[in-house]
């Protein structure tokens, strides 16, 4: 099975190549890039830990798998010592006291940081523009946006910068620009990867996931990531997916596949992308694959719920943002002012707009009639998914409705949002969903039922021979 | 006593206001329709991302000595040794 890890562990170990040399090249493609991913890079600490690896190969030792590997950090996690600016303003000098908790497990296992990467800002957009750092560039037209939000880690991804990056997903921050950049990206079911050292976004969806160029890659870093963790008590234990599952190839005729009718219908999905994605059902069904068509909710109404919650946990998680403790201060004649001008002068207008609708729809009177019945909706979308999954094994979409658009060409927030649409409900569900490479432009996402990955992870293996 | 509290002052943002975008967001929720069963629970009941029965007791960690210098470090104002805040309030 195709696998970057192995070839690089393969090198190091075999002497092909020294890890610091490893480190050091990579180090300087992101130095030389064009394409404004890296917020910091971690050159310094990524060469100590380098030598240490090729002190053990020269000795004889034997490495571990992970050990050596070179790989990036969305920058909204903290790793001990470091900057996690989360592309703001606000957090521009602020270092990590501590290491997440995904980090730290791929930490003990050897993989080396070597990049912190740039992202929306808090994770707060769809194209890697609302960042303090600058936009960072699409890997395979430099003209067009990466995605977002965890935009800069797909590109140091598919440009090889990075052999694995972590991101982080709470309505489509990995899916999308994986999708965008074609690579693999994977949200895991919510609680799977414990969330301990992800700054906060929307904490009910909020999820940490591995981007890579091969399924075997994701394999092996989900397993590594996940588990329950005592500063995560939303956190699960899960067994690990096994080494073997791409070894025996998945049966057609025994395979029940839906997809949504209503994702279909939306009037602004790209022509191209209908066009492709119906061409894969086709193919599927060639494969006697069992294709069952299903209704779902309208997406602009997955869309407003999504973000509607989302907006107002964003509220709650940045309100701590005050320049009291940590961060940038600004002072005025008085605490409050003092407070508001700090908040106001840090954060992008995006982030601004998301703490005031998320303040307006906790607000007396609009809290009822809006944040609670979104609550309810949410319910049911959750609801709705359990009961179709016991009609069909796996439910396929593409990604988004568009192809990347150019960069600073999408200047209206609504249309933004509303280019969500096919990632926010897996989201809401706290589903396990995958981008994978390839079926449209943008990719196709590959959902199965809570905690099983390991579904999806043979799946997408099939849906190489459908290709 | 009931008090309406502006946006501004809601959000600690100067000039807030309500976005049309936003806005569109919110008619949406307003005009949905939810199914007749209300909040149609789910079935198997693990929508809720832990059990109860499952909290961890709720008990101190004490930050390492790195953890603390780090977060003095990351304290906005210093001065002779001391963190200072933007303002006392004495009453």
């Amino acid at each position: 099975m195709e696998s970057e890890i192995h070839k690089i562990h393969q090198s190091v170990q075999d002497g092909a190549v020294s890890c610091t040399d490893l480190v050091k090249q990579k180090i300087d493609m992101l130095e030389k890039s064009a394409n404004n991913t890296a917020n910091f890079l971690l050159k310094e600490s990524a060469l100590q830990r380098a030598s240490i690896v090729d002190q053990k190969v020269k000795t004889g030792k034997k490495i571990g798998l992970l050990e050596g590997v070179p790989f990036g950090i969305k920058d909204v996690f903290l790793l001990q010592g470091e900057h996690a600016s989360a592309s703001s303003a606000f957090l521009k000098n602020y270092i990590s006291p501590y290491t997440a908790t995904a980090i730290q497990k791929l930490l003990d296992e050897g993989a080396i940081p070597i990049v912190k990467e740039n992202c929306d800002s808090f994770g707060h957009g769809s194209s890697t523009e609302n960042t303090a750092f600058g936009p960072a560039r699409n890997a395979l037209n430099e003209d067009l946006v990466p995605g977002g939000s965890s935009g800069g880690s797909a590109v140091n991804v598919a440009k090889e910068y990075t052999t694995f990056s972590i991101g982080g997903d709470t309505g489509g921050s990995i899916r999308q620009p994986a999708g965008f950049n074609k690579v693999y990206g994977l949200k895991p079911t919510y609680g799977r990867i414990s969330r301990y050292g992800l700054m906060a976004y929307a904490s009910s969806t909020d999820c940490v996931g591995p981007i890579s160029k091969s399924l075997e890659d994701i394999r092996i870093l989900l397993n590594v990531m996940s588990g329950k963790d005592l500063h995560d008590q939303t956190s699960f234990d899960a067994p690990p997916v096994p080494e073997d599952i791409f070894k025996e190839k998945l049966k057609g005729d025994k395979l029940k596949v839906g997809f949504y009718t209503s994702f279909l219908e939306n009037p602004s999905l790209d022509a191209g992308i209908k066009k492709d994605f119906l061409s894969l059902l086709t193919r599927l069904k060639d494969h006697k694959v069992d294709v069952i068509p299903m209704e779902f909710f309208d997406t602009n109404l997955l869309v407003s719920m999504y973000y509607i919650l989302g907006m107002a946990e964003t509220a709650s998680n940045l309100a701590r943002l005050d320049g009291i403790n940590y961060g940038e201060r600004l002072t005025a004649e008085s605490l409050k002012a003092g407070y508001a001008l700090t908040r106001s002068e840090n954060f992008t207008e995006e982030t601004k707009r998301r703490i005031i609708g998320g303040n307006q729809v906790l607000s007396q009177g609009h809290s009822e009639e809006i944040y609670l019945k979104a609550r309810g909706l949410r319910n049911q979308v959750s609801a709705r998914f359990e009961q179709e999954f016991k009609l069909v094994d796996i439910i396929l979409s593409p990604v988004t409705p568009n192809l990347p658009p150019k960069l600073g060409s999408q200047n209206d927030p609504l249309e933004m949002y509303l280019s969500d649409a096919f990632t926010v409900g897996f989201s809401l569900g706290g589903l396990p969903t995958l981008t994978a490479p390839g079926g449209t432009e943008t990719g196709i996402q590959i959902t199965a039922p809570k905690r099983q990955e390991e579904k999806i992870l043979k799946f997408a293996n099939f849906l190489k021979e459908v290709e | 006593m009931e008090k309406i509290m502006p946006l501004d002052l809601l959000s600690s943002i100067k000039g807030a206001s309500s976005s049309a975008a936003v806005n569109e967001l919110f008619k949406v929720i307003q005009q949905a329709i939810p199914a007749e069963d209300g909040t149609a629970l789910l079935e198997s009941g693990d929508d809720a991302p832990v059990s109860l029965d499952e909290l961890r007791s709720d008990e101190i960690v004490r930050s390492t000595q790195t953890e603390k210098e780090i977060i003095r470090q990351n304290f906005p104002g210093e001065k002779n040794g001391y963190l200072v805040v933007p303002k006392v309030i004495e009453d």
